[in-house]
């Protein structure tokens, strides 16, 4: 074969209008070829935002020559194996250039076309060699169809559903069982043939609705270690004829158009790189030109433009209900505005179209400073690091001085059109959550609580009597399968209660459960003001008669609440059951856990390790003199509830 | 179009898609060139596609086995 195989351009979408495109085709070629340094950033960012094959492929081609003049950032390296009914290359090269630009290296393994299952099922394959963390399985969607007949009873062509689900969630487990590595698990995307008709609606017998039932299937009854990657929703948003391409297949057994593997490559790689790192917590944003239009201090309340009874003003109380929405789901919002304060809070508490009031909001900063300067005071009222914020204005002068200022912080530029706005916050995909949790849903409400508790701590003198009123409870426990999303939710995030920063995905987390010489809790808290949920972690090895504490974190939310005391307490208690005569503490300092440096030298351990990069503590269990507390634990690890 | 023409704006093609100097002449062939590997492949011919608004059948592209074949198969779909 002389040229080799090509796909079709099926229907070429059009090039995206990318808002925060600086540099054209050329100049980004000779920012590559020079080595300047400037190249990166705007290769990252025209990499995330690329939705065509053509374009992505120039920036690949651009990153592995620039490569050859200078070293990428690499932060992580990872080790992702690819298997599945299709052919995997080129996705590979896609995937791998989205990760190199989000500072992920691959080692990679590519499984051999439509091998997949025999790769998981046999213990021998070079798919386990490989010794992967991470396998993303892409099930090849033509092959999943229904056998039967299409008049076949519903509930017959369903249980047929169920299974096909429950055959590759099978698989998947079986993988995760012999590698201890992660799953992203591909669903089908549908097909987009007009053959039945109107009729392809009434049956699940039809491959458009058996693979959107086993699909269906395979969402609901994923277990949470196993994540899925919605094709099915990938291949909707692009267009199913887009998407489809049936010469790529012929040819050489392609997933799709080389357009929609870049989408399934954005995708992936966007799930690969958020893994580990969660979602941000914090939305601040401006008010005037963003929650209604107009400017407050200048055109007064009843001039500004906010609700239905303009097209502008119902767009602007549509992007209000989907921040009220993100509030709901656990993200805190902030308001961040060049703004008289008086006339902004009189909007929130008088205007009757206003869908966010006051109490949606974690912090309130509506004044004359620089608004870098506010994002830092909302960050330590919330204590929560700058790295965990999203400032969103409409205006992009704003943008640029958080950015200069505030580099941590990402910005999202709303433009001039309200209608865009959710499109716009969205395609910054910053507060898309692995798991939704309980705590979550109760975030807002935790903070609002923790108002109250500092009003409370005003009018009580001291601090024990301010403890004591607060009459908290507390229960500690061994992990719990059900507490796995948020086990791993709080070992993803946390960052400043964090004495080793020890980043664990919920498969190794579950790995942990089996293992004898370990020992993990956690522990809940509740006061009169509400619950605060599940707010500390201890994962502890045995290592030879000493109780090694390999993880510690806490939710600085619970800071100075005698939680820190409970816990010592606790590991004093499993350290003696466990018959070990000393407690190691491990300190790993980063630029965020500073509050933590002192901790365990505060409890009388003694420091028995000191470099940079490590500090290690001892204690020996009978010299560990318990505290008491005001905290009433009702329950503790390891011990029937 | 003569396969000449079509071989001249071939080169522009060329041109933006390989990072090198590529003279794209009638005996050219993928292994000539260390950069066109099957990635490339999809590229160059997605860019030709849109150039010449052609569309390829099933195969053909896989059929020919240098540039001047490549560039008569453009041709014939240029036919109206």
């Amino acid at each position: 074969m002389m040229l080799l195989s090509p796909r079709r351009l099926a229907i070429l979408a059009a090039a995206p209008v990318l808002p925060d495109r600086h540099v054209n085709d050329a100049e980004l070629k000779s920012l590559a070829l020079s080595g300047d340094t400037a190249f990166w950033g705007h290769l990252a960012a025209r990499s995330r935002q690329a939705a065509s094959f053509s374009e992505l492929f120039f920036l690949s081609t651009l990153r592995k020559k620039a490569k050859r003049h200078a070293t990428e950032s690499v932060q992580t390296s990872l080790r992702l194996a690819l298997i599945g009914g299709y052919n995997l290359y080129p996705l590979h090269e896609l995937v791998e250039h989205l990760l190199a630009i989000r500072g992920v290296e691959c080692e990679r393994f590519l499984g051999d076309y439509d091998n997949f299952v025999s790769e998981i099922l046999d213990g021998s394959s070079p798919l386990y060699a490989f010794k992967p963390d991470l396998a993303f399985i892409l099930p090849n969607a033509g092959h999943c169809r229904f056998s039967g007949s299409l008049l076949d009873a519903v509930e017959y062509q369903r249980e047929a559903a169920v299974g096909a689900a429950e055959q590759l969630l099978n698989l998947a487990q079986t993988f995760i069982a012999r590698s201890g590595a992660a799953v992203i698990l591909a669903n089908l995307a549908l097909p987009g043939d007009l053959d039945l008709g109107s009729f392809r609606s009434r049956t699940l017998g039809a491959d458009w609705s058996f693979r959107k039932a086993v699909n269906l299937e395979l969402g609901l009854r994923a277990p949470a270690e196993v994540q899925i990657c919605d094709v099915e929703f990938l291949s909707a948003r692009r267009g199913i004829n887009a998407a489809e391409d049936a010469r790529a297949w012929y040819e050489s057994k392609q997933l799709g158009s080389p357009d929609f593997l870049v989408d399934v490559a954005q995708e992936l790689s966007h799930l690969i790189a958020s893994r580990k790192q969660g979602p941000k917590k914090v939305l601040a944003i401006d008010l005037d030109h963003t929650l209604w239009g107009g400017v407050i201090a200048e055109d007064g309340i009843e001039g500004i433009e906010l609700g239905d009874s303009s097209p502008r003003g119902e767009a602007f109380k549509a992007f209000q209900k989907y921040l009220l929405a993100l509030s709901e789901r656990g993200v805190l919002l902030a308001v961040c505005s060049k703004n008289d304060h008086a006339r902004a809070i009189e909007v929130f508490e008088k205007h009757p179209e206003m869908v966010l009031r006051l109490e949606h909001f974690a912090a309130f900063k509506a004044n004359w400073d620089p608004k870098s300067d506010n994002l830092q005071r909302i960050a330590d009222e919330l204590r929560v690091g700058l790295d965990s914020f999203v400032f969103a204005d409409d205006n992009p002068a704003e943008i640029e001085i958080v950015r200069q200022f505030q580099p941590q912080v990402e910005g999202v530029l709303l433009g001039p059109d309200p209608a865009e706005f959710i499109g716009r916050l969205q395609a910054g995909r910053h507060f898309e959550p692995r798991n939704v949790t309980e705590e979550d849903l109760e975030r807002t409400a935790q903070y609002r609580q923790e108002r109250r508790r500092t009003e409370l701590a005003a009018t009580v003198t001291d601090m024990p009597a301010y403890l004591a009123s607060l009459e908290m409870r507390g229960a500690i426990k061994e992990f719990d399968s059900l507490d796995l999303p948020r086990i791993a939710q709080l070992i993803a995030r946390s960052n400043q209660f964090n004495l080793t920063t020890v980043r664990r995905s919920e498969t190794e987390i579950q790995g942990l459960l089996r293992r004898p010489d370990y020992l993990c809790f956690t522990m809940r808290l509740e006061d009169r003001f509400g619950d605060s949920g599940l707010i500390s972690v201890v994962i502890a090895k045995i290592e030879g008669g000493v109780f090694v504490l390999d993880t510690w974190l806490m939710s600085c939310r619970v800071l100075k609440r005698q939680v820190e005391d409970e816990i010592m307490n606790e590991i004093f208690r499993l350290a003696e059951i466990a018959g070990c005569a000393t407690v190691r503490g491990i300190y790993l300092p980063t630029a965020k856990n500073g509050i933590v440096a002192g901790i365990y030298e505060e409890f009388g351990f003694i420091r028995t390790e000191d470099s940079t990069a490590r500090k290690e503590f001892e204690l020996e269990v009978e010299k560990y003199q318990m505290r008491s507390t005001k905290i009433s634990v009702t329950r503790r690890a390891y011990e029937a509830s | 179009m003569k396969q000449a023409e079509v071989l001249a704006k071939l080169q522009e093609v060329f041109d933006g898609i390989f990072l090198e100097k590529v003279a794209a002449k009638p005996e050219l062939s993928a292994a000539d060139v260390e950069e066109w590997d099957s990635l490339k492949n999809i590229s160059l011919v997605i860019a030709v596609e849109q150039k010449f608004r052609v569309r390829f059948r099933v195969g053909e592209v896989e059929a020919a086995r240098n540039l001047g074949e490549f560039a008569d198969l453009i041709a014939k779909r240029m036919e109206p």
